[in-house]
């Protein structure tokens, strides 16, 4: 920087200097004619000073388009850095002050526009362009902004979906944050209203927009997630620009989603924006409205699932109670139980009864048919004996056939059913109902199944099977 | 009703479903004695009576936060079009 550039286009703007032909010497000569009476002797600090207020006041709102580089912020808050092109380099600065407002993120080799005034630094005898508004060259600033926090937030882990915590299925109360007045409260209360009528909605109010927005959209989270029963949190606005929606873009407010204790919806703007708010919230609803479908399901829904879970509960109790009552019949039927024995006389009288039945009906009917053949045989022989006879033998042969036939068949299906009662009864073992915690008790001699408390007396002894091994007990008290 | 809503034993509505899901599906899958069936039913009616109760026990309220962290009614006109609105 020892060497001043004025020999730049600029000079010629300087008050007007006679030439002096005879001393062509370097430019800054030139200059020094044209600020003080020739020859006058300046200071190296008049000289300084002098440039200053030549540069000062000439380049005092510049527009220069360059890349960054060497930048960095100072604990002051300052960024120092330099701007450069393939040729030529400036130093450049930019107060806390005005790196507050820039909505991205300066950094080595983004091409920027800035706007600044030059600035020297007397005591070095140096210059620098003293930046008040930068924006980066290309992208808009501040979709050069949104990329950033997203890929800062992104390697953050912020938006993993592990990270995402599921939806309360039935919220008590839910958090709406949104602004008072706008539709997007409204389209939701609409919906929230239609899909579950006695939902209890807190609404946390705040500006949407504007300078400041993102912060007090951050504290209306946190306000609203502080009150009880809160489960759920709807961060919504309505649709607009990228200027509009940018508070949803802020990193202050991706902080407060992300510290919420309770899962947060985002319905911000329409189907095709996309803000950080939606990134690092826990479910993104592509509007407002279905942020507010999404929050809570049908109440109709609810209860018809509810009555469909609690029939099958109706429906899995009696099945087992009537398939314990099925076995308990079987149980009764078991041998050593007195009601198997009834039953098995009952079937057993039933089927010898029947096999008598049909004996004496054979007999009956052969007794018949010797009647007949004895009164037959009487009236032949009083006329052609030999003849008559043999025809009524043939046919009294063939009906016996026919008859032994039809006892055969009878006697046969009786035989099957007693066989198939015996084929189940011996299936079902009873260590199956007593592996379900079921004992047999009987009485001391193992004869006889108590089924009535009130046969027994205290100081009676029993005895009880159970799935594996039996007891011997003593009663010490009865009851009904 | 008043004592399945503050039963100690049930966490909440999810909760209540998912537990009741599960007895659902023990008792339709599971040989059980008789009397842990019973058990298992006796509290499957009683977690749904709980859902029941959880759906119509919220109240139909809009409230607004004010910035002491208080909750006061929100402004009539935040109520009153929406309640026209529902048929």
């Amino acid at each position: 920087m020892s060497r001043l550039p004025f020999d730049e286009p600029k000079v010629p703007k300087v008050p007007k200097v006679p030439k002096v032909p005879e001393v062509p010497e370097v430019p800054v000569a030139e200059v020094l004619r044209a600020v003080a009476p020739a020859r006058t002797i300046l200071t190296v600090s008049e000289l300084n000073a002098t440039i200053r207020d030549l540069l000062e006041n000439e380049l005092q709102n510049v527009w220069v388009e360059g890349e960054i580089s060497n930048a960095r912020v100072w604990n002051t808050g300052h960024m120092y850095f330099t701007l450069k092109d393939g040729a030529s380099q400036i130093k450049a600065v930019m107060f806390r002050s005005a790196v507050r407002y820039l909505k991205f993120k300066p950094e080595d080799g983004l091409k920027v526009v800035a706007r600044g005034k030059i600035s020297v630094y007397d005591p070095k005898g140096e210059y620098q362009i003293l930046c008040e508004h930068m924006e980066p060259k290309g992208l808009g600033s501040l979709q050069q902004a949104f990329e950033q926090l997203k890929k800062k937030l992104a390697a953050e882990g912020l938006f993993d979906p592990a990270r995402k915590r599921p939806l309360p299925a039935l919220p008590r109360r839910i958090g709406l944050v949104t602004s008072i007045d706008g539709a997007a409260l409204r389209d939701m209360v609409r919906v929230l209203r239609r899909r579950y009528p006695n939902a209890h909605l807190v609404i946390s109010a705040t500006r949407v927009q504007g300078e400041g927005a993102g912060r007090e959209v951050a504290h209306a989270i946190r306000k609203v997630a502080r009150i009880e029963a809160v489960d759920v949190i709807i961060v919504a606005r309505g649709g607009g620009s990228l200027e509009d929606l940018w508070a949803f873009n802020e990193e202050v407010l991706a902080r407060a989603i992300v510290a919420s204790p309770v899962p947060v919806i985002s319905g911000v703007g329409h189907e095709t924006d996309f803000t950080i708010c939606d990134f690092v919230a826990d479910l993104r609803a592509p509007t407002p409205s279905a942020a507010a479908e999404l929050v809570v399901g049908r109440k109709d829904e609810f209860f018809k699932n509810i009555d469909r879970i609690s029939g099958r509960l109706d429906a899995a109790i009696h099945h087992r109670v009537r398939r314990m009552e099925t076995r308990l019949h079987v149980l009764e039927s078991r041998p050593g139980y007195a009601g198997f024995e009834g039953r098995i006389a009952v079937r057993g009288r039933h089927v010898s009864e029947l096999a008598g039945a049909l004996r004496q009906r054979i007999s009956q009917g052969f007794a018949r048919r010797a009647r007949r053949h004895e009164l037959l045989r009487r009236s032949l022989d009083q006329f052609d004996p030999r003849h008559r006879l043999a025809a009524v033998r043939t046919r009294l042969v063939s009906r016996d056939g026919q008859l032994t036939a039809a006892v055969r068949r009878r006697l046969s299906v009786a035989g099957t059913r007693l066989g198939t009662l015996a084929a189940r009864i011996d299936g079902l073992s009873p260590l199956a109902v007593l592996g379900r915690g079921y004992s047999v008790t009987w009485d001391a001699s193992r004869t006889r199944i108590i089924r009535d408390a009130s046969t027994l007396t205290p100081g009676d002894g029993v005895s009880v099977t159970l799935e594996r091994g039996t007891f011997d007990a003593t009663v010490t008290k009865t009851g009904s | 009703m008043a004592d399945s809503k503050t039963d100690p034993t049930i966490k909440d509505f999810e909760a209540a479903i998912a537990e009741l899901e599960g007895i659902v599906k023990k008792l339709e899958e599971g040989d059980l004695a008789l009397e842990k069936s019973l058990e298992l039913y006796e509290r499957g009616v009683q977690l749904s009576r709980f859902c029941h109760s959880r759906l119509e026990e919220a109240e139909r309220r809009i409230e607004i936060v004010n910035e002491r962290g208080e909750l006061k009614p929100a402004p009539a006109s935040l109520r009153l079009p929406d309640d026209e609105d529902e048929s």
